[in-house]
């Protein structure tokens, strides 16, 4: 396989893009200087290096915890609950939220053997108990599917004992959109308007 | 509204030909095994996008060629519309575009052609299953009531996830946490299908009697539960969970959910209301057949008053199994009802008998239709 080769397939493997398109990016690189690839191949390589999971919640980060977590401005009594990290950019790009999140990394999924173990639940869990009374309310983000609705059900059973008060995004998010796609606005609107369970 | 043009493209054995059809319909005459059937199915594929014989795409596309084509023009008031459907069998992927626009969803451009399909495999629906019964009406409601197919498409994931969970012999609140999103669907469902039904029930009535000559015969929802009066989206919900909570111990036992819209009927009775002469037991061929013509008739008017427009009526074949008596006053009915375009199929010259012989005839050999 030639190197050529080697580069579309990697970018064919990118959701969204087909083999044509592939070949079409690969071209576009080869065409000018040869610095426009470098810096992108640098670029790759210290997401891949320097990216991880916040130790408290699960949002992308370079360091220990995320700049959420470590902002002494953020109001830690609410926390709202997404599946997936991008989802934490969605909802920050609003503006208009100022409490911490936590990450699942899914929902659950029991045709693909994924239950409350394998997602970030008992971590959760841990953060509103730790917190002794300090978390008030929890605001559950999770998509519109039947999946993510049944995550919500689950959370909501474990975290109302605890004494935290329990949310869900208003409708207005289209049924099984992820997050992630849905403009600032309707995000926006859907945080406002969220409803106790 | 009235199919103007078909153009058929390597669908089944009906090859590459367009066709021009007449505003109140044609009657294609042919052996059997010509493809008459074909190309009903091929302009019923434009309203349902699926074959209503139930094969898979792939066999729809002609033997030794990778995809079939079809596309309709639709004349209704004024404007002609063009809906187009395409299959490949490589990559398996289908195509739909209205007025030349590819839509988001597969499911939006469902019901662009509004018509209903009479056939002799009909009866399945009076002497099959309750699978066949809920077929007839989920695929009645997805077309002709908004939302419904949204609802279906969620209550199939949620019980298939949920009883993923019971076989797997799970923790009762993940299996109670489907259990939400169950109920919001499977209640939306529920009361689409029972208001259907209760608005509907007198229509069959009449429709049987009509073709029956004066026999009586009833249609009434039967769920997998007790619904009470149930009145409100809240009512059926609220039975709905109720049957759920005192059933716990049963599904565990058979590992997947026993109550549900997936285990409703529809139950089709003989003489009036009251007596209990099942149709799918007791009744005579002639009877369930009857009975299935008359669900038809009360499809075809769900499509006319959701849609306000007449539907086109394809029939295939379905004087060949009536007896005369029966056969005269179908088409009597027909007469009356109004009915649009009318695309009907017959081996035999003597059998077209709508409109007194009016309708023009189109022979059919080989997929090729000769005017
Ligand atoms: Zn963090």
């Amino acid at each position: 396989m030639s190197v050529i080769d080697q580069l579309s397939t990697e970018l064919a493997r990118l959701p969204g893009i087909g083999p044509k398109t592939a070949l079409r990016l690969v071209h576009h690189l080869l065409k000018g200087s040869r610095e426009q690839p470098r810096r992108l191949a640098r670029a790759l390589e210290e997401v891949a290096d320097r990216v991880r999971a916040c130790r408290v919640c699960g949002n992308f980060t370079e360091h220990e915890e995320c700049e959420v977590c470590v902002n002494p401005r953020r109001d830690a009594s609410i926390v709202c609950v997404v599946e997936e990290a991008f989802e934490v950019g969605a909802i920050e790009r609003t503006g208009q939220y100022r409490g911490l999140f936590h990450v699942l990394g899914g929902h659950l999924a029991p045709l693909d053997g994924v239950g409350p173990n394998e997602l970030n639940v008992a971590s959760l869990l841990g953060r509103i108990r730790d917190a002794r009374g300090g978390v008030n309310e929890v605001i559950l983000a999770t998509n519109a599917s039947v999946e993510g609705e049944a995550t919500a059900v689950y959370l909501e059973e474990m975290i109302r004992p605890m004494g935290a008060r329990v949310s869900r995004l208003a409708r207005g998010i289209p049924v099984g959109s992820d997050l992630e796609y849905v403009d600032g606005t309707t995000i926006a609107e859907a945080l406002a308007g969220r409803r106790e369970m | 509204m009235h199919l103007q043009r078909l153009s058929l493209r390597r669908f089944r054995n009906l090859g590459v030909q367009d066709l021009e059809f007449p505003p109140e319909g044609v009657a294609i005459v042919g052996d059997n095994a010509q493809g008459k059937s074909n190309l009903l199915e091929a302009i019923y594929y434009l309203e349902t996008l699926r074959s209503f014989r139930g094969a898979p795409d792939m066999q729809l596309v002609e033997f030794g060629s990778d995809v079939f084509r079809l596309v309709g023009h639709l004349g209704g008031t004024g404007v002609s519309v063009e809906v187009s459907a395409a299959f490949q069998k490589k990559g398996k992927r289908k195509k739909v575009t209205m007025g030349g626009v590819e839509p988001d969803r597969l499911s939006d451009a469902l019901g662009s052609l509004s018509a209903v399909v009479f056939s002799p495999s009909d009866v399945e629906l009076v002497s099959g299953g309750p699978g066949d019964r809920r077929r007839f009406l989920d695929i009645l409601l997805s077309l002709n009531e908004h939302g419904y197919l949204l609802a279906l498409q969620d209550y199939r994931k949620v019980v298939a996830r949920r009883n993923a969970l019971l076989k797997d012999d799970q923790a009762a609140e993940l299996i109670a946490a489907f259990d939400h999103g169950l109920i919001r669907t499977g209640a939306r469902i529920m009361l689409s299908r029972l208001r259907w039904i209760e608005n509907r029930r007198e229509a069959f009535c009449h429709y049987y009697s009509t073709v029956s000559g004066g026999s009586r015969a009833s249609m009434s929802y039967r769920p997998s539960f007790a619904l009470g009066p149930a009145g409100s989206l809240d009512d059926v919900a609220d039975a709905f969970r109720e049957a759920i909570a005192s059933t716990r111990d049963r599904e565990r036992r058979v590992g997947s959910t026993v109550v549900g819209p997936h285990r409703d009927d529809v139950r089709l009775r003989l003489g009036d209301e009251g007596e209990d002469l099942d149709l799918r037991d007791f009744g005579s061929g002639g009877q369930r057949r009857t009975a299935a013509l008359a669900l038809r008739m009360v499809e075809a008017r769900t499509v006319r008053e959701s849609r306000g427009e007449e539907p086109i009526v394809l029939l295939d074949d379905v004087f060949a199994e009536l007896d005369e008596g029966r056969s005269e006053r179908v088409l009597d009915l027909m007469e009356r009802e109004e009915t649009g375009q009318v695309v009907l199929t017959a081996p035999k010259d003597a059998d077209v008998r709508v409109r007194s012989d009016s309708l023009p005839r189109w022979r059919i050999r080989d997929g090729m239709i000769a005017s």
